[in-house]
């Protein structure tokens, strides 16, 4: 690795004004598991200064305050699995979360360095945006709220400034009527190939129609969405396996009109189809 | 670059250090501490040679930087025996032939002591989960397991 300097900040008044100061020198240090990484290849710039927010207590804390869940940013992917606010109102992202790497990379990685990492693979996201999940960015002079949908710009880069360092996810409990699923296919590995995933919500009425329906798939758009065109199907009708495979090959013509046809396209667009039918499937 | 203080406690042992902060703790317990039964391999968090306990948790140590250990207690593969008794996972991983070429072991026993100082009587899933993290390209994992099923019974004992 090469020198840079490393400064330990032990609030977000501190991290936040130490963040103005160096802006784009700066690299905000969490789990590490992501950043160590890059910091260790030969060919990327080393920031001037890492900021270590790992001591920052108030940014590791899961509450649920009226109908909603308040995430702070450090939160481990372990933490995120035993939850019981989770388990019982975002079982999806205590799914997805269980997932992620290893036991040693659950332990250290933290739901915020994997939405700010913004890799196509973070398994945390999908789960996150079918919540309808709001994000908070706080910079020395601002704090905005935006839906973390709105994050993304492509693949490993956001809209969030150098200044900027995430301090809360929040989004509503689903209601005792929802059901929710995320499926992923295989095991990651630190070399970030992307691995296909379907994370859904799906609520219906006492006489079992679909009254909400949220799909989104992970590495399969250019930057994940509600899949719309798909949830629209759904909406009024009894579930049924025709009317799942028929949502599934919706998401695969939604995929490959973004996309275009490309090498993986003859194995995505299958499995991609088959994995959105799973994934409702499981939310009956 | 300025060093860094750290104050830590690393297997029982309370120190403070001035380290180069860009170093990785996995390397800085080798190389520095002279700690090498912490295993070398992938350093890029997959293979779980480098598993330590942090604050009792199991963490890759490639992906620790070794500042983060500050106010944290570090226990290494070297902290297991007590007053010169081997610890019971270790003493199983004998009696099982768990151990070939050895690589895997100061790993595989840190993420067992995890799960076995959380979970005393975990069954054959929780435990491959547990080292779902710790490749080992000899046994096969099957020995692992028994040996560390039979170290919780004689623990709990
Ligand atoms: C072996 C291995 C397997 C993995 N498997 C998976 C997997 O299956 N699924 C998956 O999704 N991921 C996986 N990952 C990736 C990684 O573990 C996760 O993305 C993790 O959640 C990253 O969190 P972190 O705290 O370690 O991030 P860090 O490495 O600390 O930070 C990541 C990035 O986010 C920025 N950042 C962190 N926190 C903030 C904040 N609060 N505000 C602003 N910016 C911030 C950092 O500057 C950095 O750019 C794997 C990694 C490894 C090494
Ligand atoms: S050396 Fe750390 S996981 Fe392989
Ligand atoms: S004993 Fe050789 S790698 Fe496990």
């Amino acid at each position: 690795m090469k020198p840079f300097e490393y400064k330990a900040v032990h609030s977000v008044e501190e991290a936040v004004s130490v963040l103005a100061e160096y802006g784009s020198d700066a690299r905000i240090l969490a789990g590490g598991t992501d950043l160590l990484i890059e910091l260790r290849k030969q060919n990327v710039k080393t920031p001037k200064v890492v900021i270590d927010i790992s001591f920052i207590k108030e940014l590791r804390s899961i509450e649920s305050p009226n109908g909603t869940i308040v995430l702070r940013p450090l939160v481990t992917h372990s933490e995120i699995v035993t939850s019981k606010v989770i388990q019982q109102y975002a079982s999806l992202l205590m799914s997805a979360a269980s997932v992620i790497g290893s036991p040693q990379i659950r332990n250290k990685g933290t739901v915020g360095g994997n939405i700010m990492n913004a890799a196509t693979c973070a398994d945390t996201v999908p789960p996150l945006i079918a919540l309808g999940a709001k994000i908070t960015l706080r910079s020395k002079a601002n704090s905005r709220q935006i839906d973390l949908s709105d994050l993304f710009v492509k693949p490993y880069q956001t809209k969030a400034q150098a200044e900027e360092l995430l301090t809360e996810i929040n989004f509503l409990k689903l209601s005792p009527n929802a059901k929710s699923s995320f499926i992923k296919l295989g095991r990651r590995n630190a070399l970030a190939i992307s691995r296909l995933s379907v994370a859904a919500i799906l609520t219906q009425d006492k006489n079992g129609k679909i009254t909400d329906a949220r799909i989104v798939p992970g590495a399969a758009l250019p930057v994940w969405r509600r899949v719309t065109e798909a949830e629209k199907l759904l909406i009024g009708e009894k579930p049924s396996k025709e009317l799942f495979v028929t949502a599934g090959q919706k998401v695969s013509e939604v995929m490959i009109s973004h996309t275009g046809r490309r090498w993986s396209t003859e194995y995505k667009e299958p499995v991609i189809a088959v994995l959105v039918r799973r994934a409702l499937e499981a939310c009956l | 670059m300025k060093k860094v203080k750290i104050n830590t406690v690393i297997n029982n042992r309370t120190y403070e250090f001035s380290v180069a902060p860009n170093q990785t703790l996995l390397r800085f317990l080798r190389e520095e501490l002279g700690l090498t039964g912490t295993k070398c391999g992938c350093e890029i968090g997959e293979c779980g040679a480098c598993t330590v306990l942090l604050d009792g948790e199991a963490v890759n140590s490639c992906l620790v930087l070794v500042p983060q250990i500050d106010g944290k207690e570090v226990l290494t593969v070297e902290g297991l025996a007590k007053d010169s008794k081997l610890h019971p996972l270790q003493e199983s991983f004998m009696d099982h032939d768990a151990v070939h070429c050895g690589f895997c072991t100061p790993g595989m026993l840190m993420s067992a002591k995890a799960l076995l100082d959380k979970n005393p009587d975990p069954d054959e899933k929780e435990i491959r989960t547990a080292i779902s993290g710790n490749l080992c390209r000899c046994t096969g994992y099957v020995q692992i397991v028994e040996a560390i099923n039979d170290a919780s019974e004689k623990i709990k004992e």
